[in-house]
């Protein structure tokens, strides 16, 4: 028999263990999956149970408490040879399809460590008419757009519902900190398709303090079960999803039937936009080496991950020469961060076909493929409309004559704008961001660090925090540094850490290589 | 009883605060001083600003400012909200981690002295007092 991996989590003492069915699904690589079916009895004993441990410890506790412990369970989790992280390490692969080295490097090492005391975002309430320009916040700017207009307040929420979308490993312990940071129980629906993660994080938690961790349950059941949706849904003050355009669609419905407000996190799209200051013959490959990274990052599979780049004429480094540059970025990163077994092996295809085509009439279009179906880059002349990516690490590099003409070409999906990974001079990147924070774009991030949100930046224009309070209309664009220069100086070492630190350095395969670090 | 906010009552709170031992201990390495700002709303109609000079466990000066004044940090927040607070309804750092309040200066310091902020609410809250409204 191989590994049964629980998904769920809740205070033990309520003994459901013996009441419930539960049903295991083998994943194949000798692993089960067992989830609780839920019954109406069940999950109101779960919420009651929340909402008495929220009463008799989480309101009594102060905050350095609660930090404290999210401090020790970051602690663990840093350490490699954490139980719950070997858990992790053995399984998420295999539930998530990405590879083991895109979830111990990108996520572990690196989304993990955001999760410090001294990280978290407890400067409450930012005054819009104080930011009308861009000011500091964090170690970066931010901006508010629009008049403020609530719609919902309410600013002693007791019970907070999470529907987790399963792109993103890792979503559930940012949930799940915040609610503590704000006196809040927390029911969390994790993912289908990444339902092992979110118990995994509670139970540390429960390490470290168990009546904390007990104003937490970890709910896995099916989105399509409406029976425990609506009761979840009846009994939480506010929601916050993740997801989708159906699910937009379905909880926004829900949430309305309920009387109760949602902070709904939708379908999104990112793109990166280079500037020629940084095309010198010197600085365009590392410019390259970073972009790659946005590129490979979770597979492409995030809402901020860039479907298409922007390159600035007039650089040294055409935009032509800058996607070879990127073909070469690739595949180094590539090897350090492959991809898992999810490859999305046809869309690459697909787009490989599609563009060779018009390579082959004669289109100002040019192709750069991996031999292995990894990733592709496209140079695509033809026009500089915006086009979805078919994802799974294929990217299109548009010129663009001046980066000021964007925000009127992303101006038609303007709502849909999140995340612009950016090289700006300082003294351009105002303006480009005054004119897409405009447009819609939210997150405006230096290339290699589109993935990693900081905890203080707001999250599709609005603070995950104070969102969970109140509903303002405030739309906050933020830009993750005061020095563009100095990031992207970091972000290549970093970078370069992580492709050192994976790289074979002798004739072992990469697939070889990926178990050498983690043995 | 003591009208809240008024000169009166922020100068018995300073006499209060430097009889508390509790306050003296777990204050004992503060230093800093504030401004409480005390926003109008609909229960009040003009803002109300406190000076609170605390230090080591002790407050060196307290009144109600007439003029322009500036403080280490400013502590902002509604009418409504500064009477919970009163009524030890709400805690202030939760208050202002929630948005109900706002700090100018550098929170992180204030969130690691939350034993003391307690202490100054429990002072508060022993005044008997009456409310504008």
């Amino acid at each position: 028999m191989g590994k049964t991996i629980e998904c769920h989590f809740w205070d033990p003492a309520l003994d459901l263990e013996s009441k419930l069915d539960f049903t295991y699904e083998d994943i194949g690589n000798n692993i089960e999956l067992k989830k609780p079916v839920f019954t109406v009895d069940s999950l109101n004993k779960i919420i009651d149970n929340l909402k008495k441990s929220r009463k008799e410890y989480l309101l009594k506790i102060d905050i350095p408490t609660v930090l404290n412990v999210i401090e020790k369970v970051t602690d663990m989790w840093m350490d490699p040879d954490y139980k719950g992280r070997r858990i992790a390490r053995e399984v998420l692969p295999t539930v998530t399809g990405f590879s083991l080295q895109m979830i111990e490097s990108w996520g572990f090492d690196h989304f993990m460590s955001i999760l410090r005391k001294d990280n978290l975002p407890l400067f409450g309430k930012l005054q819009p008419e104080e930011y009308k320009e861009f000011s500091e916040l964090g170690d970066g700017l931010v901006k508010a757009y629009g008049e403020v207009n609530i719609s919902h307040s309410n600013f002693d929420p007791s019970v907070i519902g999470h529907i987790c979308a399963g792109n993103i490993l890792g979503i559930a312990a940012f949930e799940m900190i915040l609610d503590k940071l704000i006196d809040a129980a927390s029911w969390i629906k994790v993912p289908s398709e990444e339902p092992v993660f979110g118990a995994l994080y509670a139970k540390s938690i429960e390490e470290v303090d168990p009546k904390l961790a007990y104003s937490i349950a970890i709910l896995p059941f099916e989105g399509r079960n409406t029976e425990v949706k609506e009761l979840l849904f009846s009994r939480s003050d506010i929601v916050r999803a993740t997801g989708g355009e159906q699910a937009r669609v379905s909880l926004t419905e829900l949430a309305d039937k309920h009387n109760i407000p949602i902070a709904g996190h939708w379908h999104k799209f990112s793109f990166i936009t280079l500037a020629r200051d940084y095309l010198d013959e010197e600085r365009a490959s590392q410019i390259a080496e970073l972009v790659s990274l946005d590129v490979t990052a979770w597979d492409q599979q995030g809402c901020f991950s860039p479907q298409e780049i922007f390159v600035e004429l007039g650089g040294e480094v055409d935009p032509l020469k800058f996607s070879e540059l990127l073909a070469d970025e690739m595949e180094t990163t590539s090897i350090a961060l492959p991809k898992g077994v999810n490859s999305g092996k046809m869309q690459v295809l697909d787009g490989y076909h599609q563009y060779l085509k018009k390579e082959m009439m004669g289109d100002p279009v040019k192709i750069f493929p991996s031999a292995t179906h990894q990733w592709l880059v496209i140079y695509d002349g033809t026009t500089e409309n915006i086009e979805p990516s078919p994802l799974f690490r294929v990217i299109r590099v548009k010129p663009i004559e001046d980066i000021m003409h964007i925000p009127k070409l992303v101006r038609p999906i303007g709502q849909f704008l999140q995340t612009v990974g950016v090289a700006i001079p300082n003294n351009r990147l105002i303006s480009f961001a005054d004119a897409i924070g405009e447009v819609g774009a939210t997150n405006i991030r230096a290339i290699s660090s589109m993935t990693l949100q900081k905890p203080w930046e707001p999250w599709d224009g609005r603070f995950p925090l104070n969102e969970l309070f109140e509903l303002d209309n405030i739309r906050w664009v933020s830009i993750s540094t005061k020095d563009i220069d100095k990031e992207i100086t970091k972000a290549l070492e970093q970078k370069r850490s992580i492709v050192n630190q994976q790289l074979p350095i002798d004739d072992v395969s990469p697939s070889e290589d990926s178990t050498r670090k983690f043995q | 009883m003591i009208l809240f906010p008024s000169d009166e009552w922020i100068k018995l709170f300073k006499e209060e605060l430097n009889k508390s031992k509790k306050y003296e201990e777990v204050a004992g390495d503060w230093e800093g001083d504030f401004l409480f700002v005390i926003s109008p709303d609909e229960e009040l109609k003009q803002e109300v600003i406190f000076y609170v000079d605390l230090w080591h466990g002790k407050c060196r000066d307290a009144y109600l400012v007439k003029n322009r004044k500036t403080a280490a940090f400013t502590f902002k927040g509604p009418y409504s909200n500064w009477k919970k607070v009163i009524n030890k309804e709400l805690d202030p750092i939760r208050g202002l981690i929630r948005g109900m309040f706002t700090l100018e200066g550098d929170s992180k310091v204030i969130l690691e002295q939350t034993k003391a902020a307690q202490e100054l609410v429990n002072t508060a809250s022993q005044i008997p007092v009456k409310f504008e409204v």
